[in-house]
């Protein structure tokens, strides 16, 4: 019983969307049948074409996220190692932290231009708030004993940087990252929404205005399956990476 | 200490002011000017209205059911396992893209944004409002079922309170969301709105316009979180709110 439980929701979810698709009482546009949705996904991963669209999108993601976890662990390591730093920055992200960063996307088209590089600039201001806040919070909170005990010991600032701060901080940071690639997802699906003539948030656009409900739906299908694969990808990384620590989440 | 933030302050506001900018970049001192100016106009009010019309019925539904079905699968075994694999499966998944969808089942006006926030706001406080629950210490249910609390006490005076922080911190997560999808959502498609207002502005090339729109934007993102952050230290007056 405990072990079908868990498929139980979703199987139904699934058998009632089938039966209102072929009941017939509402049309194909409304509930596509879920087979001709995975023939469609099957299809899109058959195309070279889609799958280069799945590879712009992906492109820019992690391409905003790789710049904003150079420049956020930087950035966050400065603050909570120096404390005019985090005086001068701190206010500056916290006081922006809640302003939807999304609104700076028409002004970056202009500044940037309408291709890949507005997108990924947003990609990586909205990705750099949870890399700073996280990373200045493990640097700030590192044991004061061990940072003693390795001054003590006769270690540099820069060995001291990398043995003791960084590995104490890195769960903080992993946490960060946890938090900014669903929001790379987000912001590159919207921005392809938006203004776009590719990736795949443009595709969804593209395959609703051609009235393809089931087109639509297999691309919604493969941004969901890259959106959780990434995840799956940083925790992951954590647990190679951070091996004296287990996450201690239930699902997550 | 105040004095070097406060310079520094200065310092960038008069660069952006004096420096040479192209026509889409304004200085700080025109794009108050024209902030003001728009303060003046029934048209501001009328986009803040319909924006806030979408993004605030959204927050409370998406809120209400996720603090409720979090506490109620974070409380019985069986409804966690059989709700929390469904929601833990797509929470990393960008909920926008649900929008073109939501559109066909619930038409183009605005519900299907309303729900589509909904939806967003949904995921952060379920998530918080489970572990809050799942956090509660054991000896504390322990003690209160020895003194002969029933059931639904122990819920209600043990449970709840000290899940109750970690609800009100995913409220902060999700007000912010809500501004985002809504400001998304009215982008890709609307006839009012912030979003729409900025999108108009953009084509229209009214780069004052655009300025107003984001400014707007950004105090209405803040002092709602200047909000949630009140009520939390006032409802939670027991617990000391991280920073």
């Amino acid at each position: 019983m405990n072990r079908i439980l868990p498929f139980a929701f979703i199987g139904i979810v699934l058998v009632i969307w089938e039966a209102a698709a072929r009941s017939g009482l509402w049309s194909k546009l409304l509930f596509p049948s879920l087979v001709s949705v995975f023939h469609e996904v099957v299809l899109f991963f058959t195309r070279a074409a889609s799958l280069m669209e799945a590879w712009t999108s992906l492109q820019r993601a992690l391409g905003g996220f790789a710049l904003a976890a150079v420049a956020g662990i930087a950035l966050g390591m400065l603050m909570g190692r120096s404390k005019l730093v985090a005086g001068l920055l701190d206010p500056l992200f916290s006081g922006t932290y809640s302003v939807p960063k999304l609104a700076l996307f028409p002004i970056f088209i202009f500044v940037f231009g309408i291709g890949s590089l507005s997108k990924v600039a947003l990609v990586f201001l909205e990705c750099l708030y949870p890399i700073v806040i996280m990373t200045y919070a493990g640097a700030r909170d590192v044991n004061r004993v061990l940072l003693w005990s390795a001054h003590n010991m006769g270690a540099s600032r820069a060995t001291i940087l990398r043995r003791v701060v960084i590995p104490a901080s890195a769960p903080f940071i992993f946490a960060g990252f946890r938090v900014a690639v669903p929001v790379a997802m987000i912001v590159v699906v919207i921005t392809e929404m938006v203004a776009s003539a590719d990736g795949l948030g443009y595709q969804v656009i593209y395959a609703m205005s051609s009235l393809r409900t089931d087109r639509m739906l297999a691309v919604v299908v493969v941004i969901a399956a890259l959106g959780y694969a990434l995840d799956k990808a940083v925790v992951l990384a954590r647990d190679r990476l951070i091996y004296w620590e287990k996450l201690d989440t239930y699902y997550v | 200490m105040a004095l070097a933030k406060a310079a520094l302050l200065i310092a960038v506001l008069l660069v952006w002011q004096l420096a040479p900018l192209p026509d889409y970049v304004l200085s700080p001192s025109a794009i108050a000017g024209h902030f003001v100016q728009a303060l003046g106009s029934a048209e501001l009010y009328e986009h803040v209205w319909a924006s806030l019309g979408r993004s605030l019925p959204g927050f409370v539904l998406g809120s209400f059911l996720g603090a409720t079905l979090g506490l109620a699968a974070g409380t019985a075994r069986w409804f966690d396992r059989m709700l929390s694999p469904a929601v833990f499966l797509t929470y990393p998944v960008p909920k926008i893209v649900m929008l073109p969808i939501f559109m066909i089942w619930f038409g183009i006006g605005d519900l299907s944004k309303v729900l589509i926030i909904a939806l967003a706001c949904f995921y952060p406080v379920f998530i918080n409002a489970y572990y809050g629950v799942r956090q509660t210490r054991t000896i504390l249910v322990w003690s209160a079922l020895n003194m002969g609390a029933t059931p639904a006490q122990v819920f209600r005076r043990v449970v709840l309170p000290s899940a109750l922080p970690m609800i009100m911190a995913s409220l902060r997560v999700s007000l912010a969301l809500s501004f985002i999808v809504m400001f998304a959502a009215e982008m890709i498609n609307a006839r009012s709105g912030l979003g729409q207002l900025i999108r108009i502005a953009e084509n229209s090339l009214r780069f004052d316009l655009m300025y107003v729109s984001l400014v707007t934007i950004a105090i209405l993102g803040y002092s709602g979180d200047r909000l949630v952050r009140f009520a939390h230290a006032r409802l939670l007056a027991w617990q000391q709110p991280a920073a």
